[in-house]
C-alpha cells in the first residue's frame, strides 16, 4: 500500500462559498474607480467563481497599471508617402527581469526593456535606418521580414554583446512585417522576447482608424519546451483588467501578429462582432470572419466597425491559451 | 574526602576543557557564515533554487480545491499563480505566500471540479517554475464523523484483530504436535517475522525517500530501528529475569517470549493500519472486500507465530490469550485512526521503522529459543524448512492482499 501526504482535514463543506465570497469582495472594493463599477457587476452576475477565463477588470490578474503598455497598443502615426526619407529607430538588447503575471518573474532578452519590442513603423519607399547595440549578454541581431538586400538580413551579421550594427534599406512592401533576433540558438532567441511589430504603410494611407496592435507571445517559464502563460502585447490577462476602449460605428484597424514559439499556432477570436482580415496586411484579398489563425511569425491586420456598445471579449480560440492569459476586452461606447 | 577527586584531580578544569572545541567550531562557522561566500565562488556560481513545491495533500471539497503545500528546499519560495487542468485560476491562500524553509501554506481554490474525472493541479513559483501534481480521480475528502471512526475500527479489527484470534485456535492442536514439528512452527514464526520486518524496513525507507530534504534521510529509519530494537531488548531481559527468578532457568521462553511476539506483529500491525488508513482516507486506495479478505489471509500467520512459543508450556488463561490477540491485534485500529484523521509521513516512517526494529529484535530471541529447543538443532531440516516456510507464506498470502 502507498500511505502519503497528510493534513488536518475538516472543513466544513458549507464554508466553501463563503471562502470564494471573503476574497472577490475584497478584490471588488479593492477597486475605487467609479468607472470601473460596472466591470465588477457584470463578473459577479457571471461565473467568476470559476476561473479567470471569465475575468474583467480589478479581478483579473494581471501586472501594473493603466496604459503601461500603451507604448506597444498604439503605433507611431503613419506618415504620408515621401519616396528617399529617411526613417531611424535605436534598440538596444537588454537582459532584463520582466513581470509578466503577478508575482511571476521571466528573466527576458528584450529590444528596448520591453516584450514585445517597440513598434516600428514607415512607409514604403522610407529608407529604414534602425541601429542596433547589443547592451545584452549575448550575440543578438535583428532580422526584418520584408525585402531587402542580403546583407541587411540578420542572420549572418551577428553582434557580440557590446557591438553595433546598422541595418539600412528601403522599407517595402507594405503591410504588417515583424522583427526579430536570428542569432542561434534561433527558438531560444526568440522566445526570451526579441521581437516586435514592423508596419510599412502603403503609398495609398489605409482609411483613418483607431489603430492597435495585438502582437501575441507566450512564455515557458520553467524550461519545458511548452509556454506556461500567453498574452498579448506581453502580459498575461492585461486588457482584460484593462479594456481597450474604442468607439462604436468608428473604424479600428489591429494590427495583429503571432510570434509565439512552441505552439505552432495561436488565433484571435472576437467576441459579438465580425471583420475584415487582410493576411498579412498585403494584396487585395480580405477575409470576412470572426476568427483567424495564424502559425508562428504569421500576421494580418483587421479591419472591425462594432455595431453595439459594451464589453466585447476577444481571446485566442485555443482554450487552453485563454485561460493562461490570453484574453482581453474590447470596451466599446459611442 | 570525594571519591572522583582522587581518580580526576583537577576535574573541573578539564571538564571545562571539553567546552574548548564546540566554542572554537561555533566561532569557525561564525567566521565561514560571515565571508564563506569568497570561498564558494572560488568554485563558481551556485544555480538557481529548483522552486518547486512539494504537494503535500490535496482535498476536493464542493466547489473548492484545497492544495497543501510545503517549500521543501533551503531557499525561500513564493506561490505566484495556480493552474487548474493549465488554467490560471484564482486563489486565496490561508498562510503567507513566501514559504520559508519546510513552511507550509494551504491553497484555496475556487473551483467546479468533476466528480471522477482525472484533474491536474499546477502551483507556479514566482520564477516561473510550475509543480504539476496529477490526480487520477477527483472524489470528495470526506470529513470526519463518528460513522468513519467506527469504519476505520472495524476495518482494523477486520485486519488485526480477527485473523490473530482465529491464528491462535490453531495452539491445542500446536499443543499436540511432536517437538520437532514445534520446532518448525516456531522457526515458522521467525521466517514471518523477519519478512515483516524487511516490509517494514522497505516501506520506511520508501516514505522516508518521499519526504522533503529537510525531513528526510536514512537516518529517521534508523533512529526508529535502533529505539524500537534496544528498548524490546531491554523488555526481553526484564522478562528473562523475573522468568530466571521465579525458576524458568534465565532463558526466555513460553508466555514471555509469545508476548513479545506479539508486540512485534503489533507494531507491525499499527504501521500496517497507518497505510491502509491514509490511503483510504486519501481515496487512493479502493478498500473493497477483496482487499480486505487478503490482509486476513496474511495475518492469520500471525497468531499461529504467536502461538507457537506457548504450545510447549503451561496451559494459558483464555483473558491471556485475549490480551495477547489484543496486543498484536488492536493496533491496526489505533493506526486507521490515525491515518485516517491525522496522517503524517514522519509518522508513518517512524512508525514501521519502529516495526522493523522490533520485529528483528523477535527474531533473534526467537531463533535462540529455537536453537536451545529445537531436536537436531537450529540447522535441522524441520527448523530451516519452518523457516523458509514462514517467509513463503507471508510472500504468498501477501500477494493477495498487493
Amino acid at each position: 500500500m502507498v500511505p502519503k501526504r497528510l493534513t488536518r482535514k475538516g472543513l466544513i463543506s458549507g464554508a466553501a462559498p463563503l471562502l470564494v465570497a471573503g476574497p472577490l469582495a475584497k478584490l471588488a472594493l479593492a477597486d475605487n474607480a467609479a468607472e470601473h463599477d460596472h466591470l465588477q457587476l457584470a463578473s459577479h452576475e457571471g461565473h467568476a467563481a470559476q476561473g479567470h477565463a471569465a475575468m474583467i477588470g480589478e479581478q483579473a490578474p494581471a501586472v501594473g497599471g493603466p496604459g503601461d503598455l500603451d507604448a506597444l497598443l498604439f503605433p507611431p502615426e503613419p506618415l504620408p508617402y515621401r519616396p528617399g526619407r529617411v526613417r531611424e529607430y535605436s534598440l538596444t538588447a537588454i537582459d532584463r527581469e520582466i513581470e509578466i503575471a503577478p508575482g511571476v518573474f521571466f528573466p527576458a532578452w528584450t529590444y528596448n526593456g520591453t516584450v514585445p519590442g517597440p513598434v516600428i513603423r514607415a512607409t514604403e519607399g522610407d529608407v529604414l535606418r534602425v541601429h542596433l547595440s547589443n547592451g545584452g549578454s549575448h550575440p543578438h541581431t535583428i532580422h526584418f521580414h520584408g525585402i531587402h538586400p542580403a546583407n541587411m538580413d540578420g542572420v549572418f551579421e551577428i553582434v557580440q554583446p557590446g557591438g553595433e550594427f546598422t541595418y539600412e534599406f528601403e522599407a517595402r512592401p507594405a503591410g504588417l512585417q515583424l522583427y526579430h533576433c536570428h542569432a542561434t540558438p534561433l527558438k531560444k532567441h526568440i522566445h526570451k522576447g526579441l521581437y516586435g511589430a514592423f508596419i510599412i504603410d502603403p503609398k495609398v494611407p489605409r482609411p483613418p482608424a483607431q489603430e492597435l496592435v495585438l502582437v501575441m507571445n507566450g512564455y515557458d517559464t520553467d524550461g519545458d519546451g511548452s509556454n506556461n502563460f500567453y498574452t498579448v502585447n506581453g502580459r498575461s490577462f492585461y486588457y482584460a483588467k484593462y479594456p481597450i476602449t474604442v468607439k462604436r460605428s468608428r473604424l479600428v484597424r489591429l494590427y495583429l501578429a503571432n510570434l509565439t514559439e512552441f505552439d505552432l499556432i495561436n488565433s484571435l477570436h472576437l467576441h459579438g462582432s465580425f471583420f475584415r482580415h487582410q493576411p498579412t496586411g498585403t494584396g487585395e484579398h480580405w477575409e470576412y470572419t470572426d476568427t483567424v489563425v495564424q502559425c508562428q511569425g504569421q500576421r494580418g491586420v483587421i479591419e472591425i466597425e462594432f455595431a453595439d456598445t459594451g464589453h466585447f471579449m476577444f481571446h485566442a480560440h485555443q482554450s487552453e491559451f485563454a485561460e493562461l492569459g490570453w484574453m482581453g476586452f474590447f470596451n466599446v461606447t459611442d | 574526602m570525594v571519591a572522583g577527586a582522587d581518580t580526576a584531580p583537577g576535574g573541573a578544569r578539564w571538564r571545562l576543557w571539553a567546552l574548548g572545541p564546540l566554542l572554537l567550531l561555533i566561532a569557525v562557522v561564525a567566521a565561514f557564515s560571515a565571508w564563506g561566500d569568497s570561498v564558494t565562488d572560488l568554485l563558481g556560481r551556485n544555480p538557481p533554487p529548483a522552486d518547486q513545491v512539494d504537494v503535500r495533500r490535496i482535498e476536493f471539497k464542493p466547489g473548492e480545491i484545497r492544495i497543501k503545500v510545503t517549500n521543501p528546499q533551503r531557499d525561500d519560495l513564493t506561490v505566484a499563480s495556480v493552474t487548474v487542468d493549465d488554467a490560471i485560476v484564482p486563489f486565496t491562500l490561508d498562510g503567507p505566500a513566501t514559504l520559508g524553509r519546510l513552511r507550509s501554506s494551504t491553497i484555496v481554490v475556487p473551483y467546479d471540479w468533476v466528480e471522477d474525472e482525472p484533474i491536474a493541479v499546477g502551483v507556479t513559483s514566482s520564477t516561473g517554475i510550475e509543480t504539476i501534481e496529477q490526480i487520477p480521480a477527483a472524489v470528495e475528502t470526506p470529513g470526519p464523523s463518528i460513522g468513519r471512526a467506527a469504519g476505520y475500527a472495524a476495518i482494523g479489527f477486520l485486519v488485526g484483530v480477527v485473523p490473530i484470534a482465529l491464528g491462535l485456535l490453531w495452539l491445542p492442536s500446536l499443543r499436540r504436535a511432536a517437538p520437532r514439528w514445534l520446532a518448525a512452527f516456531m522457526a515458522l514464526t521467525a521466517g514471518l517475522l523477519t519478512f515483516l520486518a524487511v516490509e517494514a524496513l522497505s516501506e520506511a525507507l520508501q516514505l522516508q525517500a518521499a519526504l522533503p530534504t529537510g525531513l528526510g534521510g536514512a537516518g529517521i529509519v534508523l533512529l526508529g530501528v535502533a529505539t524500537s530494537w534496544l528498548t524490546l531488548t531491554a523488555v526481553s531481559h526484564t522478562l528473562s529475569r523475573r522468568g530466571a527468578r521465579s525458576g524458568g532457568g534465565g532463558a526466555l521462553g513460553g508466555l514471555a517470549l509469545a508476548t513479545l511476539v506479539a508486540i512485534g506483529i503489533g507494531l507491525h500491525n499499527f504501521g500496517e493500519g497507518l497505510a491502509i488508513g491514509t490511503s483510504f482516507a486519501l481515496s487512493e486506495l479502493a478498500l473493497g472486500s477483496f482487499l480486505i479478505i487478503g490482509f486476513m489471509i496474511h495475518n492469520i500467520t500471525e497468531g499461529l507465530g504467536i502461538a507457537a512459543p506457548i504450545a510447549d508450556g503451561a496451559k494459558t488463561s483464555v483473558v491471556r490469550l485475549a490480551t495477547l490477540t489484543l496486543v498484536a491485534g488492536g493496533p491496526a485500529i489505533l493506526g486507521a485512526w490515525l491515518g485516517g484523521f491525522i496522517t503524517s509521513d514522519v509518522l508513518a516512517v517512524v512508525f514501521f521503522a519502529a516495526a522493523a526494529g522490533a520485529a528483528f529484535e523477535v527474531v533473534t530471541e526467537v531463533v535462540r529459543y529455537v536453537a536451545r529447543k529445537a531436536p537436531g538443532g537450529i540447522t535441522s531440516p524441520h527448523v530451516l524448512g519452518g523457516f523458509l516456510a514462514g517467509i513463503a507464506v507471508m510472500y504468498i498470502t501477501g500477494l493477495i492482499a498487493a
